[in-house]
């Protein structure tokens, strides 16, 4: 049986969201969904101005797939809070794979809370973002 | 030394007004991946009891570029432009959404930005610039609060 938010117990893993391979075409789309019109992410020009060798992928579209392994299992509905902090860029081509993990199961304000343990991992395991979410296990 | 004004540290942007807008929803969560249909088919979401297609969890983020190009329109600052972000080193580190409500297609919204601070990191090499956002309506109150870090990779002749 699977793990849901009333009966999940630190420790369980959530279903992995893998989203991907993120192609320059992503990124353009990104940025016009999104609003990020960082250059940055989309003009090679501009990110070699800056002295990169390339592109990388908005930061952001990664933190959207750690929402999405909280929200595809426990429903938005439940979802209180979500954070991310970017360890690492997500160059393009990559494959992003995004985890959770029950980290603890509190109560706050006497209703039952999960914290959800969350990262995103690129092709070569180089981790890219460390999240947390909080879900409502009531 | 580094290369954000720190003057702006406490300002708070007047409230600027965005409106949701379905088609620009669905195509945030179609380009995200979204599997759920209540956040890209406003008969999905019906069915699922809410009145319009609904924002996905990271839309926040969106809100606020909508809110930075409207100022931009009004020949305000946005915040980057008040912080003085330099593109060529900005750098996202954290970013952080606290939820009191869900956020819907045809919600008229209010954006509050805030700039809480400026701290350093890594001997210099790195500045960090602490952002907040509040997305509020106007019969619904705080529908969520967004934190977010920006930071500088400093160029060499800008590092203390």
């Amino acid at each position: 049986m699977s793990v849901t938010p009333q009966t999940a117990e630190e420790g369980d893993r959530l279903p992995t969201v893998t989203f991907g391979p993120i192609t320059r075409t992503t990124l353009a789309l990104y940025a016009g969904a999104s609003g990020d019109h960082n250059p940055i992410h989309i003009d090679l020009d501009f990110a070699k101005r800056a002295g990169l060798q390339d592109v990388f992928a908005h930061g952001m579209l990664s933190m959207a797939q750690l929402g999405r392994v909280a929200t595809d299992w426990a429903g938005i509905d439940r979802l209180r809070g979500l954070s991310s902090r970017f360890t690492a860029i997500t160059p393009v081509g990559a494959t992003v794979t995004c985890e959770g993990r029950i980290a603890e199961r509190f109560e706050q304000d006497g209703a039952p809370m999960l914290r959800v343990a969350l990262t995103a991992t690129i092709d070569d395991g180089t981790q890219t973002l460390r999240g947390e979410a909080l879900v409502s296990a009531a | 030394m580094g290369l954000f004004d720190r003057s702006s540290a406490g300002y708070v942007a007047a409230p600027v007004e965005v409106t949701v807008e379905r088609g620009a929803l669905a195509f945030f969560a179609e380009t995200i991946g979204e599997t759920n249909p209540i956040h890209f088919d406003v008969d999905a979401a019906r069915a699922a009891g809410h009145p319009d297609v609904m924002a996905p969890a990271t839309y926040p983020v969106v809100l606020d570029m909508a809110a930075s190009k409207e100022s931009a329109r009004k020949g305000q600052k946005d915040l980057l432009g008040l912080i003085a972000a330099d593109m060529r080193y900005l750098l996202h580190g954290t970013e952080n959404y606290a939820y009191h409500g869900p956020i819907y297609a045809g919600d008229t919204v209010e954006i509050i930005s805030r700039v809480k601070g400026f701290s350093d990191a890594k001997g210099g090499a790195l500045e960090i610039a602490h952002l907040e956002m509040e997305v509020r309506h106007a019969q619904r109150g705080t529908l969520a609060i967004a934190s977010r870090d920006l930071i500088h990779r400093l160029p060499k002749e800008a590092q203390s």
